[in-house]
C-alpha cells in the first residue's frame, strides 16, 4: 500500500477534504497516422480509456498545507478540478467543507478558490483593481471586508504600484500575483493551487511561496498545491501526497520523504574526455564525450564537489536536485519491495 | 435585481475594458457605415429596375434596412461578444474559473463580453429607421411602438436561444468557432424581406436560423404588415427557446464536467 | 522546383489530415458561401419577374446561371488569408513562417488549395441540386467553356496574390479589419457577386475596368456563360495577367517591407 499515513492530531476534527476511492476516466479518440488512417476515422471513431485518477483517498484537516506532487499527466490537475467542482468523478466519493464539489452549491463556491498558473483570469485591458471589482460583485463581498482583505493583499504581495495599471501592461510575474489577490479577495476557506509558480523567475517563485506561506499562517485556510516542483512543495507543505499515474504512491511527511528517498545529489562534471578511472567520488551513473554524471550521498555534496574541482581538469561542473521522475521511481521502487 | 447588477458591472467593465482604445470608435463607425453603405448600394442597384420588391416599396426596404443594423447591434453588443467569449472559454480553460464562481454560470457567460461600439450600430440603425419612416409619411402611435419594441425582445431573445445552443455546441465539438460565421453570413438573409425567399429558405431563415424574427416581423410591425398570428408566434417562439436553450446549456454543462449521461 | 512540388504535397497532406478532423467546420464554411448568391439570385429573379420577366437582358433562368456558376467561382477563388495574418501577427506565431528558407505564401497556397479539395466538389454538389431548385438556363459555347479553365485558374492567383499581400497589412497595424472590409465591400460590388455587372450604372463599371475586382471573379462567369466575345476573352485575360504580374511586383515589395517592421505583437 502506500507509505506510512500521516500522524496529523488535526484529523480529529471533521476533515475539510475527503477523498475515498476517487476515480476519474476519460475515453479518448485515437488514431494513426496517414491520410488512410484519416479517411477511415471519418466513418468510425476509436476511442481508449484512460484512467486519469485511480481510486486514491485522502484526508486534509482544516489549515493544513498539502503538497501534491507528481510528474506531468500524473493526474493531479484532474483531481483538482473535481475537488472544485469542475469535474464530475467517475467513481468514489469526495466532499470538501462538508459539500459535495461537483453539485456546485453557491455556499460551497464563495469558499473555495482555483488559482491555475499561466491562466488569467483577470481582464486584459484594464487596471486590475476594477478586475477586482468584478470578483467582488460576484462573490458578494461587504464593501469593508473587502476593502480590509484588499489591504491585507496588497501589503503581503506587494502590490500597491501594480494595481492601477492594465493588466497587460505587466509582466508575468505581477500578473501572477494580482490573479492570487483576485482569487483571495473574498477569503475562501480552501485555496486550490494548481502549478501556481509555473512559468515564473526563480525569484518570483520564491516570493510566491512565502506569500502563501504567510497567509495560512494568518487566515488558517486549507491549501492544496499542485506542482512538479519539489522546491514549491520543500518550502510550504510538512505533509506531501504522491501522486502517479492516477494512483497515490506516498501520503506522509515531507521530511521523511526527502529523507528516505531524496538522499542524492547529481553532480555533473565536464571533462575533455572520460577518465579510464573515476573511482572514490561516489557513483557514476553515466560518462560520455567527457560528461560525467555522478551521483552522491546528499551530505558528501560539498566535499566531493571540492575534491573534483582540485584533482581534475573540470572545465564545467553542476550541482543538481535529482528530477522528482527519480524520486517517485524510487517510491514506486520502494512498493516494490 | 441581482442579475441586473451584475449585468451593469460587466457592462461598465466593459466600457473601462474598451475606452481604452478610442481608435475603435472611428473603426467601428467606418465599418457601420461600410455596413449601410452595403445595403443601400444594393437597393439601390436593384429599384433601378423596380418600384416595389415583393410587394415592399423601396423607403420600407429601408426601413428594414434599418432594423436589421439596429438588431445586429443589439446582438453585437452583448450576446456576440459574450458567446464568442464562451467558445474560447471552453478551448483554453478560462471557463473554469467562471465555474468556479458562485454564480449562475449561464447568467454570467451570457454577459461576460461587452462590445460597447456596437452602441453605435443601434443609434444608426434608429438613424435609418426614423429617415425611412419620415419619408413614409408614416406616424408611428404609442401602440405601434410598443408591439415593435416587443417584438424586437422576443426576436432578441429568439437570437441569444440560438447563440446559446450554438456556443453550447464547443463543449461537444472542437472547431464551433465557424459556427459564429454561420449566423453572421445569415443573417445578412435578413437585409432583404424574408418573404421574397422561395418557400424552403424562408423555412431555414424562421425556423433554423431565426433571422426573419429577429429583423423582418419587427419591420412588418413598423410597415404595419404585422399579423396578430405572427406576433403571438415571435412571443411564444421566445418562451419557448429560452426554455430549450436553457437546457441545452445545462446538458452542456454536464458534458463539459463529465458527468455520466 | 522539385522542392516545392514536395512542400506542397507535404503541406497539402498535413492540412488535409487536420482538416478532416474538423468535420463540422467545412459544411459551416459551406453554407456561408452558398447563401450569398442565393440571396441575390432569389433578390433578381423577384426584380425580373416584376419586370416582365427580364432584367438587363438577363432573364430568371440567366440569373440563376450566373449566380450559380459565380458561387463555383467564388468557392474556387475563395481565400481566408487577411483573417489568417491578423490572427498570426496578434497571436506572434509569424516566427516560425519567418524562420523557414521557404517564402511563406507557398504554404499559404498549398494550406488554401488542400481546403478546396473538399469544399470545391461540394460546392458542386450544392450547385447542381440548386440548379434543380431555380432552373438555370444555360447558353454554353465551346472555345468559351475550354477557356474558362485557365480564366478560373487565372482568377484564383490573382485574388490570392492580392489578398495576401494586402493580408500583410497586419505587419503594420492589428486594426486590419476595417481595410479588409473595404475591400470586401469593394469586392462585393466590383466582383459581379452583388449583380452582373452589366447592371451597374455606367459609371460604376468604368471604376470596375479599372480595377482588378472583375477578373477575379466575373470574368471567368461571364466567360463560361457564354456573354464575351473573342477580342473581350482576351482582354481579360491580358487584364488578368497583368494585375498579376503588378500582384508580384507588390507582393515581394510588401513581403519584405512586412519582414522589416514585424515586432511580435502581444507577449
Amino acid at each position: 500500500m502506500v507509505g506510512p499515513q500521516a500522524y496529523n492530531p488535526l484529523l480529529m476534527s471533521t476533515p475539510a477534504i475527503h477523498l475515498h476511492e476517487l476515480t476519474k476516466v476519460y475515453t479518448v479518440p485515437e488514431r494513426e497516422a496517414g491520410v488512410a488512417a484519416a479517411l477511415r476515422s471519418l466513418i468510425h471513431r476509436k476511442t481508449e480509456d484512460v484512467r486519469a485518477v485511480d481510486g486514491i483517498s485522502f484526508d486534509l484537516a482544516p489549515g493544513e498545507v498539502v503538497g501534491f506532487l507528481g510528474p506531468n499527466g500524473a493526474g493531479k490537475t484532474t483531481t483538482l478540478k473535481m475537488l472544485s467542482g469542475l469535474l464530475h468523478p467517475t467513481a468514489g466519493s469526495l466532499s470538501v467543507l462538508g459539500f459535495t464539489p461537483w453539485k456546485r452549491e453557491r455556499a460551497f463556491l464563495r469558499q473555495i478558490t482555483l488559482v491555475m498558473g499561466q491562466r488569467n483570469q483577470l481582464v486584459w485591458d484594464i487596471p486590475a483593481l476594477d478586475s477586482f471589482e468584478l470578483n467582488r460583485a460576484v462573490y458578494r463581498v461587504p464593501a469593508a471586508d473587502y476593502q480590509r482583505t484588499l489591504h491585507e493583499l496588497t501589503e503581503l504581495l506587494d502590490l500597491g504600484p501594480l494595481l492601477k495599471k492594465p493588466v497587460r501592461n505587466l509582466s508575468l510575474g505581477e500578473r501572477m500575483k494580482c490573479e492570487i489577490a483576485a482569487a483571495l479577495l473574498h477569503r475562501p476557506q480552501v485555496v486550490f493551487l494548481d502549478e501556481p509558480t509555473i512559468g515564473l523567475d526563480v525569484t518570483m517563485q520564491r516570493r510566491i511561496r512565502t506569500f502563501f506561506a504567510d497567509y495560512n499562517q494568518r487566515f488558517g485556510a486549507t491549501l492544496l498545491l499542485t506542482s512538479h516542483y519539489m522546491n514549491d512543495v520543500e518550502a510550504l507543505c510538512r505533509r506531501v501526497i504522491v501522486i502517479h499515474e492516477g494512483k497515490l504512491l506516498f501520503d506522509g511527511d515531507l521530511a521523511a520523504l526527502l529523507q528516505r528517498f531524496s538522499s542524492h545529489k547529481t553532480i555533473v562534471v565536464q571533462l575533455d574526455t572520460c577518465p579510464d578511472t573515476l573511482t572514490g567520488y561516489g557513483e557514476v551513473v553515466s560518462c560520455e564525450d567527457g560528461l560525467v554524471t555522478l551521483r552522491v550521498p546528499k551530505a558528501e555534496t560539498s566535499r566531493t564537489t571540492a575534491r573534483l574541482l582540485a584533482d581534475l581538469p573540470v572545465i564545467d561542473l553542476t550541482v543538481e536536485d535529482p528530477p522528482i521522475e527519480e524520486v517517485i521511481e524510487r517510491v514506486f521502487a520502494q512498493e516494490a519491495e | 435585481m441581482r442579475a441586473l447588477r451584475l449585468m451593469w458591472t460587466f457592462f461598465r467593465i466593459g466600457v473601462m475594458g474598451e475606452a481604452a482604445y478610442r481608435v475603435n470608435f472611428v473603426i467601428q463607425l467606418f465599418q457601420s457605415l461600410l455596413g449601410l453603405l452595403t445595403a443601400l448600394g444594393g437597393l439601390a442597384v436593384v429599384f433601378t429596375y423596380t418600384d416595389t420588391l415583393g410587394g415592399w416599396r423601396p423607403d420600407e426596404v429601408v426601413a428594414l434596412v434599418g432594423v436589421y443594423i439596429l438588431v445586429g447591434g443589439v446582438i453585437g453588443v452583448v450576446i456576440q461578444p459574450s458567446m464568442e467569449a464562451l467558445i474560447e472559454g471552453v478551448h483554453d480553460g478560462s471557463l473554469d474559473f467562471t465555474l468556479t464562481m458562485p454564480e449562475e454560470a449561464q447568467l454570467l457567460v451570457s454577459i461576460q463580453d461587452v462590445d460597447i461600439w456596437e452602441v453605435l450600430n443601434i443609434l444608426l440603425g434608429f438613424g435609418v429607421l426614423g429617415v425611412a419612416l419620415s419619408r413614409l409619411g408614416e406616424q408611428v402611435g404609442a401602440l405601434q411602438a410598443g408591439v415593435f419594441a416587443l417584438m424586437v425582445l422576443a426576436g432578441g431573445a429568439i437570437v441569444y436561444s440560438f447563440w446559446l445552443i450554438l456556443a453550447t455546441l464547443s463543449f461537444w465539438f472542437v472547431r464551433v468557432e465557424n459556427i459564429l460565421v454561420i449566423f453572421q453570413s445569415v443573417y445578412e438573409a435578413g437585409r432583404w424581406p424574408v418573404s421574397l425567399y422561395p418557400g424552403w429558405l424562408r423555412f431555414g431563415l424562421t425556423f433554423l436560423v431565426p433571422v426573419a424574427f429577429a429583423v423582418t416581423v419587427p419591420a412588418e410591425a413598423l410597415t404595419g404588415r404585422l399579423t396578430w398570428q405572427t406576433g403571438l408566434g415571435a412571443v411564444g417562439l421566445a418562451v419557448a427557446l429560452l426554455v430549450v436553450s436553457r437546457i441545452v446549456w445545462r446538458v452542456g454543462l454536464r458534458q463539459y464536467s463529465g458527468a455520466s449521461a | 522546383m522539385k522542392g516545392l512540388f514536395e512542400l506542397y504535397r507535404q503541406q497539402m497532406k498535413t492540412s488535409f489530415a487536420a482538416m478532416l478532423q474538423y468535420r463540422a467546420a467545412l459544411v459551416i464554411w459551406l453554407i456561408s458561401q452558398v447563401l450569398d448568391p442565393v440571396i441575390y439570385l432569389v433578390v433578381w429573379s423577384t426584380v425580373s419577374a416584376a419586370s416582365g420577366g427580364e432584367v438587363g437582358g438577363y432573364t430568371r433562368g440567366d440569373f440563376a446561371a450566373y449566380f450559380l456558376v459565380l458561387m463555383l467561382v467564388n468557392n474556387i477563388t475563395y481565400s481566408w488569408i487577411m483573417h489568417e495574418y491578423e490572427y498570426r501577427v496578434r497571436e506572434g506565431v509569424l516566427s516560425a513562417a519567418l524562420l523557414r528558407p521557404v517564402h511563406p505564401i507557398h504554404a499559404d497556397i498549398a494550406d488554401n488549395l488542400s481546403s478546396k479539395m473538399i469544399s470545391t466538389p461540394g460546392m458542386l454538389l450544392v450547385a447542381v441540386a440548386l440548379g434543380f431548385v431555380f432552373r438555370p438556363t444555360f447558353h454554353l459555347v465551346p472555345w468559351a467553356a475550354a477557356a474558362f479553365i485557365p480564366a478560373v485558374a487565372l482568377a484564383f492567383l490573382l485574388r490570392f496574390l492580392l489578398e495576401w499581400t494586402l493580408a500583410l497589412a497586419a505587419f503594420w497595424t492589428t486594426r486590419v479589419s476595417a481595410l479588409n472590409q473595404t475591400y470586401f465591400v469593394a469586392l462585393l460590388f466590383l466582383s459581379g457577386q452583388v449583380a452582373p455587372l452589366a447592371l451597374f450604372p455606367r459609371f460604376v463599371q468604368a471604376i470596375g475596368a479599372a480595377l482588378p475586382f472583375r477578373w477575379m471573379i466575373a470574368f471567368p462567369v461571364e466567360l463560361l456563360l457564354g456573354n464575351l466575345t473573342p477580342p473581350q476573352a482576351l482582354i481579360g485575360f491580358a487584364a488578368q495577367a497583368a494585375w498579376i504580374a503588378a500582384g508580384l511586383v507588390l507582393m515581394r515589395f510588401a513581403w519584405r517591407a512586412g519582414v522589416r517592421q514585424y515586432s511580435a505583437v502581444g507577449a
